[in-house]
């Protein structure tokens, strides 16, 4: 009588079976991170987990590595730099890309997301030779424009997803009640997609705060990137200052999330 | 306040002709509704008035001076879209006031026109509101009010009922054409929905790929059209062939399943004519002495005010009539039909 079965199969096999699996994925998704942040917390001398004994040390050893520290800014400074660049060369982009028509359109898409679609080691090389050509190898400047580079593409996918949420009737309503189009850009559309350019900032500061390829290569002289800084560390060292490292940047990830909620809601930014 | 004239108005997207010359007017304080079906280049025309489209060729001009080259911001037409158009990050007061914030009004006169605007429109109370929080009907007239507060010199409304359930549909109509009238403004009305371009037009432009098919008031429209697309596109309409055609002053001598009449018609018929009659203009005769036309009822639908009635004649051609509600017919009865003769209407034949 009771047949519950649908293409899937018999639904009171599958429901367990599903929750299993995204309870899996959880674990796989949250281990690793677990592990890192109570390793950090550790009063030991190795990277353990559980930790043994709970202490800050690990994290005053942190902020007493000049090299680290110094990592540290080098990646918060670019990364809020490629933040602001890529948000506004991307909503520039998105709305250049609405404009165009027919089979171009698709061409532009997959211009504006080809540092995705190309290996990170070939465009590295790329900008390498490059930046040497124009003068700016091994600078910071140099550096900035591989990351802004490479991530771009996370602010654009958002930004469009969010501008293509805007009907064409609003700029239409907009420019017959008045406005001029900049002011329709300022009073309609950039409030509109505004989640999505926040969102999209921070992606682009995220892919930026983590890229290692593209620093290895372009790193300039006497600078280093955290994670290039926490590399040549670990050569050395297998302390669980590297955890403490790990565990500032999660917390600047979840602070820029919060920050979002906070100022646009995240349900507004998907 | 303006006279619109629309000359030869002209648009291709690649092989698909959207408007194949297209020439209207309109009076100053007339409502002019362009009719047809989907695809027939009504929203074409009025996307080029409002001047979010660029026609290939033709005029569009307003009190005699030239408009085209006005980009749609500086044009001065309130336009009020099918899916409202609000803005959602903005209140109610706040999307009516906008053009007026454009226009750097002082804050009180803003307030005052902005409450001018609620009261006509009657949303007094939900100022704050933002546009998700009130109903299709009140966004509407939330779309209405913001394209009057900024007094236009033309009103453009796309299909503004479409997304409204019927009991709304109404009462935004009815709503549309007081605030229309009242404020004496020129209007252009689109949409594919016949009862509401005869209810609340001055003028209707009826509307068949990219042209104008006839351009005449709603009675005329209705009682007088041109060809047999307009008669079908108005309303509810039986067409029979003739057998026989002759001028005659003030109309046309014609034969008809078996039948010599006297009727109007337009203008110019030669030999192909087919007779149109409403079923209004059609009724059962109570003894078939009177009768002009003799059939057997084929269908019957009882509608509360009155029943609808298909009668096939013994030439092959079909009449549907509106017979009143307590009538005793019944499917199968042999019925003689009366013409009321005033108001059938004779158009040449389109040969399909």
């Amino acid at each position: 009588m009771t047949d519950q079965t649908n293409t899937f199969g018999n639904r009171r096999v599958m429901a367990p079976a599903f929750g299993l699996l995204i309870v899996l994925l959880y674990v796989f998704l949250l281990a690793p991170l677990v592990t890192i942040v109570g390793a950090s917390f550790t009063g030991g001398l190795l990277m353990r987990f559980p930790p043994e004994g709970l202490s800050l040390q690990w994290y005053r050893e942190f902020f007493a590595r000049q090299d680290l520290v110094d990592g540290l800014l080098m990646s918060l400074r670019i990364g809020t730099v490629t933040a602001v660049v890529t948000t506004a060369v991307a909503i520039m982009a998105g709305l250049a890309g609405q404009v165009i028509s027919g089979r171009w359109s698709g061409w532009f898409q997959i211009g504006m997301t080809l540092p995705l679609l190309v290996p990170e080691l070939l465009t590295a090389i790329g900008l390498l030779f490059f930046l040497y050509k124009i003068e700016l190898g091994k600078s910071v400047i140099g550096l900035q424009i591989g990351h802004i580079l490479m991530s771009f593409p996370y602010a654009y996918v958002s930004i469009v997803a969010a501008l293509r949420q805007v009907p064409v009737s609003l700029e239409e309503a907009s420019a017959s009640l008045g406005a001029s189009g900049w002011q329709t850009f300022r009073l309609v559309i950039l409030p509109l997609v505004m989640p999505g350019v926040a969102m999209g900032g921070i992606f682009a500061f995220i892919n930026s705060f983590d890229l290692y390829t593209v620093s290895l290569l372009l790193k300039p002289l006497g600078g280093n990137t955290l994670p290039l800084a926490l590399f040549d560390f670990l050569t050395y060292e297998f302390k669980p200052t590297a955890a403490a490292a790990a565990t500032i940047s999660i917390l600047l990830s979840i602070l820029g999330v919060a920050l979002v909620q906070r100022l646009v809601g995240l349900q507004r930014a998907f | 306040m303006a006279a619109v004239e629309v000359r030869d108005l002209r648009k291709r997207y690649g092989s698909f002709l959207a408007l194949d010359g297209v020439s209207l007017t309109a009076q100053t304080g007339q409502l002019v509704t362009l009719l047809g079906p989907s695809g027939c280049g009504k929203s074409t025309t009025l996307r080029c008035l409002a001047g979010f489209l660029d026609p290939d060729g033709g005029s569009i001009s307003i009190d005699g001076s030239d408009i085209l080259g006005v980009p749609a911001n500086r044009r001065g037409f309130g336009v009020v879209f099918q899916n409202y158009a609000l803005f959602p990050h903005m209140t109610v007061a706040g999307n009516i006031g906008y053009g007026l914030k454009l226009q750097k009004r002082p804050k009180t006169e803003m307030a005052e026109r902005i409450a001018d605007a609620m009261r006509l429109v009657r949303l007094q109370g939900l100022e704050d509101r933002y546009p998700r929080q009130i109903s299709g009907g009140q966004q509407q007239r939330v779309a209405l009010a913001r394209a009057l507060v900024l007094r236009p010199r033309l009103l453009l409304l796309d299909e503004p009922l479409a997304n409204l359930d019927a009991r709304l549909r109404d009462e935004v109509r009815w709503l549309i054409r007081d605030v229309q009238q009242e404020s004496g403004i020129t209007a252009f009305y689109v949409t594919h929905d016949q009862s509401e371009a005869m209810a609340m037009s001055d003028m209707v432009a009826v509307m068949k790929e990219g042209r104008v098919a006839q351009f005449a008031t709603p009675r005329e429209i209705y009682q007088k059209p041109v060809e047999r697309y307009v008669a079908d596109f108005t309303g509810e309409a039986n067409f029979l062939s003739c057998t026989r055609v002759a001028p005659v002053a003030g109309g046309y001598d014609i034969e008809v399943a078996g039948a010599h009449l006297r009727v109007a018609g337009v203008p110019g018929i030669r030999d192909r004519a087919e007779l149109l009659l409403r079923p209004e203009a059609l009724s059962i005769a109570p003894d078939t002495g009177q009768a002009l036309f003799q059939g057997r009822v084929e269908k019957l639908a009882f509608l509360g005010a009155s029943q609808h009635c298909e009668v096939r004649l013994p030439d092959g051609g079909a009449l549907k009539l509106a017979v009143q509600a307590n009538r005793p017919v019944g499917v199968g009865d042999q019925a003689g039909i009366r013409i009321d003769s005033e108001h059938a209407w004779l158009m040449p034949e389109v040969r399909q």
